[in-house]
């Protein structure tokens, strides 16, 4: 009997701790929101930071995204042959890289190199002080810290999504057409037929929710980091995990919504 | 070390993500763009199944629009198409509803009317409609010709069933057999005698077109009567085709003509005594026998038409060339034009006739003998042309050439590339006693059809400064009718 | 100026501080000391509005601070300035930057005011030339000059120290007690300093004020605390392990 009730008190206060953090990241996106329209704005912050999400994930991002598209001619092709489609390809890697796997991948990759970053920067600043020495300046971290952030987040993940989805297509194209044969005009027909306009900015839309996404959470994990360098260690982890998480059950709701 | 502040990394990589966004939404929304901005027209369909928002609206397989929205209307299906501005239909254009292959997409075809009628206006319904041929409805079109088609095979399986009428056909069919057996053997063994006839037709015909060039009135006067003549011919099948209605009309249907056993009799002796006379002929009885069963005739007949058969064939193999080449030598000034003609009667091997107009002549040597004394001059005979024979062979990418080349003995390679599009060749001739041998050495490519684009450095080891780099072109087509001209000249063996 | 009054946190089941009354002198140098972890931090972060207390009053020229909203206490806390303990230096920027940063938050000083500044707060603490490094090309003991010279670089009227010797050699420790000594006669604030360094508590301390068990047991110049009776003051002076005071 109090096994099983030890169990119950258990899973409750789980489920009680996670709405009471989800609650949290609310209310720090909306005292975001409030700071991010409070001049003045740092800009040079908000560059660095940009720079730091956008440009430094250039290199990952095109290679994931140039191999999965490679890796979806490639299959699409052995699907597609059964019913001797095979020019469907380009079209479908075209709608797949435009609508999710853009998008997807790009965050699941910024939050891995950003998203991480980004709790640990807090998570250490938490730990030697410096957030207190931002308080005792009277200066509010959440404007000086996690407001630039999120900005870079919410920009850069669409611009980053707009080249993993070229580079995927090219990908597809460098295997449809010159590995596996396809007629390239008809490749690139089929694009330009399958996907539209709001295919691809439906799909940016994402990668901005998906950036708000892995910055907020980065943030709300470093912020509230409590014990030293292990603790940096578990905010990180957790951020990563729970920035993915909420990015692929958010994608459904996202993708339910838009198309 | 040149670096840059994140300001400007930033803009950068935005600027770029900015540049490739609006090129892919360029590449994706070229179509959709142009859209916006086109008028709409409705159509009512019977049926709008399978057909989506944004499916594609065709004039002549080409894209003209998309479907907008579709909506019911009274029962029917109300279709919006949204028209790219610039295309212009006619009032009484139609609309179908028709499908990419069997499991391809739906669309929309529109053929755009009767030219010169008056547009249709934005938000103006196109009134007709064709219906589409769905694959049910044809299935329906199919089971009803099938139930005709059993219908008459089964009434025919009546007719044909019955123990007499199988004997009749049996018998018919026998000798039918028979006749047409014995009608080849007379063909066949006639054929001879059929291209006399022949012979003689156009021999005649051949005298009556002199005859009728030399009696013009004549022959319009006997046309005349001819065309009395026709028409009343014409009056006389009219009534033949009565009565042959009547008979029909009389004796009903093939059935009953089949089980009428008197008839049957009477079309069995008929064929009957068909079958004497032919076998009669066949024995050699009779004159026409005699005639048809020579074997000399048969043999004759025999050679006539193998031969004309190889001569038929050679014609098909054969394959001529005419070309024209003009070569302008730089260090010369001047310029050297080749009239050839190419003979290829197998695709491997080739025989090349041509003249050349060579500005520099030909290096001559005459002996002129006056008055007991014999002068021995060399000189270039400017006006002389001079002669290209050659028999040629092509192994895979390389033919080898020899025989007279500008009116010497020589030799030369070419070496084809690019689909034979690229010729590389090397030619020696001109071995003559007292000067080294002219080589040539050049470069021929295709740029289009028929044209030719050449240059090279022509007889380039010279001792008689002659040596020249040379560009030009060159003319070259198939053609046919030289074909048979040639094939039909008896050349000599 | 500053006073706390009968002031209680605690965190959960446990009770940190537990009626703490304690005023604090104008431009004199208040020490306050107790066993580690024994909550001389916590009562440091109620004093500058990092921590609000479950119960009693911060006031800081009058104003409970306790009570203030974002705005007004930053207002408030423009009065202040802190060195950390590991001294908090901003890693992503410049020593310069990090000095400055307090002059570009709240001032509308132009650039090369904001420099000389700077080089001047720098020089009070006896480093020049250092406004290139980053923090992390520091020693620890620059680390925390430069950590002052950012706690007073807009002049603050009251400067809060956490534990300013922890971690330093006796040399270090000699030369930084002398920094806050010259810096609080220079400047002139009222200094509030944190330690459990017995050396530096006597030569730095106007006021010495002892943290126990959650409240203040002892307060008084430093020959008072010397000539005091009671066992826990006695025995945390002294370090010796006999005494009230339990060690787990």
């Amino acid at each position: 009997m109090n096994r099983v009730s030890g169990a119950l008190d258990r899973l409750g206060r789980a489920v009680l701790e996670n709405v009471e953090e989800m609650g949290k990241i609310l209310l720090l996106f909306i005292s975001v929101l409030a700071w991010m329209f409070r001049p003045p704005l740092k800009l040079r912050n908000i560059f660095k930071q940009m720079e730091f999400v956008g440009v430094k994930s250039i290199f990952v991002v095109v290679l994931t995204g140039t191999f999965t598209g490679m890796v979806m001619a490639l299959q699409g092709y052995h699907g597609f042959r059964m019913f001797s489609a095979e020019s469907l390809v380009g079209g479908t890697v075209a709608l797949g890289m435009t609508r999710e796997l853009g998008p997807v991948l790009t965050s699941l990759m910024v939050t891995a190199r950003a998203g991480s970053a980004m709790a640990a920067e807090l998570g250490t600043m938490r730990v030697t002080e410096q957030i207190d020495a931002l308080y005792v300046m009277a200066a509010n971290p959440v404007k000086h810290l996690i407001v630039p952030r999120v900005i870079a987040g919410v920009l850069m993940a669409p611009m980053l999504t707009v080249v993993s989805d070229f580079v995927g297509i090219l990908g597809g194209y460098f295997v449809g057409v010159h590995i596996l044969g396809i007629n390239s005009g008809i490749f690139i027909k089929n694009i330009t037929r399958l996907v539209e306009l709001n295919d691809i900015y439906n799909g940016l839309v994402k990668a901005a929710c998906f950036g708000l996404i892995l910055s907020l959470i980065g943030c709300y994990k470093g912020f509230n980091t409590r014990g030293g360098a292990e603790g940096v260690g578990r905010a990180t982890t957790e951020a990563v995990v729970l920035a993915s998480i909420t990015i692929l059950i958010s994608d459904y709701f996202l993708t339910a919504i838009m198309f | 070390m040149f670096s840059l502040s994140s300001e400007a990394k930033v803009g950068l990589f935005v600027l770029a993500g900015l540049i490739i966004l609006g090129y892919m939404s360029f590449q994706v929304g070229k179509q959709t763009l142009g859209l916006k901005r086109g008028y709409t027209l409705d159509v009512v369909f019977e049926n709008a199944a399978g057909l989506d928002k944004d499916a594609s609206v065709q004039i002549a397989g080409v894209e003209v629009g998309r479907v907008e929205s579709i909506s019911l209307k009274e029962g029917k299906a109300l279709v919006r198409l949204r028209i790219t501005p610039g295309v212009k239909l006619e009032h009484d254009a139609i609309a179908a509803v028709k499908t990419h292959g069997i499991l391809g997409e739906k669309y929309v075809e529109l053929h755009p009317g009767t030219r010169g009628a008056a547009f249709l206006g934005p938000g103006e319904q196109i009134s007709r409609t064709e219906r589409q041929t769905d694959i049910d409805r044809m299935l329906n079109q199919l089971s009803l010709i099938a139930e005709d088609v059993r219908g008459v095979t089964s009434s025919l399986n009546r007719v044909l069933a019955g123990k007499d009428g199988e004997e009749a056909i049996s018998s018919i069919l026998t000798n039918t057999r028979d006749l047409t057996r014995n009608l080849n053997n007379v063909i066949v063994s006639n054929e001879a005698a059929l291209r006399a006839a022949l012979e003689n037709t156009r021999e005649l015909t051949g005298n009556l077109n002199r005859v009728v060039t030399q009696n013009d009135e004549k022959v319009g006067q006997v046309m005349d009567s001819l065309k009395a003549a026709s028409s009343a011919m014409e009056k006389t099948f009219a009534t033949l085709n009565e009565i042959t209605g009547g008979v029909n009309r009389g004796e009903g249907t093939l059935g009953k003509l089949v089980k009428d056993s008197a008839t049957a009799d009477k079309l069995n002796k008929t064929l009957a005594s068909l079958q004497e006379v032919t076998e009669k002929i066949n024995e050699g009885r009779g004159s026409i026998g005699k005639l048809i069963n020579d074997d000399e005739t048969v043999r004759n007949l025999n050679e006539g038409l193998t031969g004309l058969n190889r001569y038929v064939n050679k014609a098909e193999q054969f394959r001529t060339f005419l070309s024209y080449r003009g070569e302008y030598l730089f260090d010369k000034s001047d310029a050297k034009s080749f009239l050839e003609l190419r003979i290829q009667p197998k695709e491997d091997k080739f025989y090349i006739l041509g003249v050349v107009s060579d500005p520099r002549g030909r290096w001559t040597t005459k002996d002129i003998t006056t008055g007991g004394v014999t002068t021995r001059t060399e000189e270039w005979d400017r006006d002389g042309l001079l002669f290209n024979a050659q028999i040629a062979k092509r192994y895979r990418d390389v033919v080898l050439r020899g025989g007279l080349l500008e009116s010497t003995g020589g030799v030369g390679v070419d070496y084809l590339a690019l689909n034979d599009k690229l010729k590389l060749s090397f030619e020696a001739f001109g071995f003559g006693n007292d000067r080294r041998a002219h080589l040539k050495a050049g470069a021929e490519y295709q740029i289009f059809k028929h044209i030719y684009l050449s240059a090279g450095w022509d007889d380039f080891v010279s001792d008689q400064d002659n040596r020249s780099i040379y560009g030009g072109f060159s003319i070259r087509f198939e053609d046919d009718d030289l074909k048979y001209l040639l094939t039909t000249t008896p050349i000599p063996r | 100026m500053i006073k706390l009054i009968d002031l209680h946190k605690s965190f959960g089941k446990q009770k940190v501080l537990v009626g703490i009354d304690l005023q604090i002198e104008e431009a004199k140098t208040t020490v306050i000391i107790g066993r580690s972890g024994g909550g001389k931090s916590v009562l440091l972060k109620h004093i500058i509005g990092l921590l609000r207390p479950d119960r009693g009053q911060v006031l800081v020229d009058g104003t409970d601070i306790a009570k203030l909203g974002d705005r007004d206490l930053n207002e408030i806390r423009k009065k202040f300035g802190m060195l950390f303990q590991e001294a908090a230096l901003f890693d992503s920027m410049t020593v310069g930057e990090n000095v400055a940063f307090p002059l570009r938050e709240h001032t509308r000083m132009k650039e090369k005011e904001i420099r000389e500044t700077v080089a001047d707060r720098l020089r009070s603490v006896g480093l020049t030339g250092v406004e290139e490094k980053m923090p992390s090309e520091l020693s620890g003991g620059m680390r925390k000059r430069v950590g002052l010279a950012r706690a007073i670089a807009m002049r603050p009227q009251i400067v809060l120290f956490d534990e300013p010797t922890t971690g330093l050699d006796p040399v270090m420790t000699e030369a930084i007690n002398r920094l806050i000594i010259d810096t609080q006669k220079k400047f002139n604030f009222t200094c509030v300093v944190i330690s459990h360094d017995i050396q530096s508590i006597f030569e730095i301390g106007d006021r010495i004020a002892m943290l126990y068990e959650g409240k203040i047991i002892e307060y008084g110049t430093p020959e008072e605390l010397r000539a005091s009776r009671n066992p826990v003051t006695v025995q945390f002076l002294s370090g010796s392990i006999d005494g009230p005071i339990r060690i787990m």
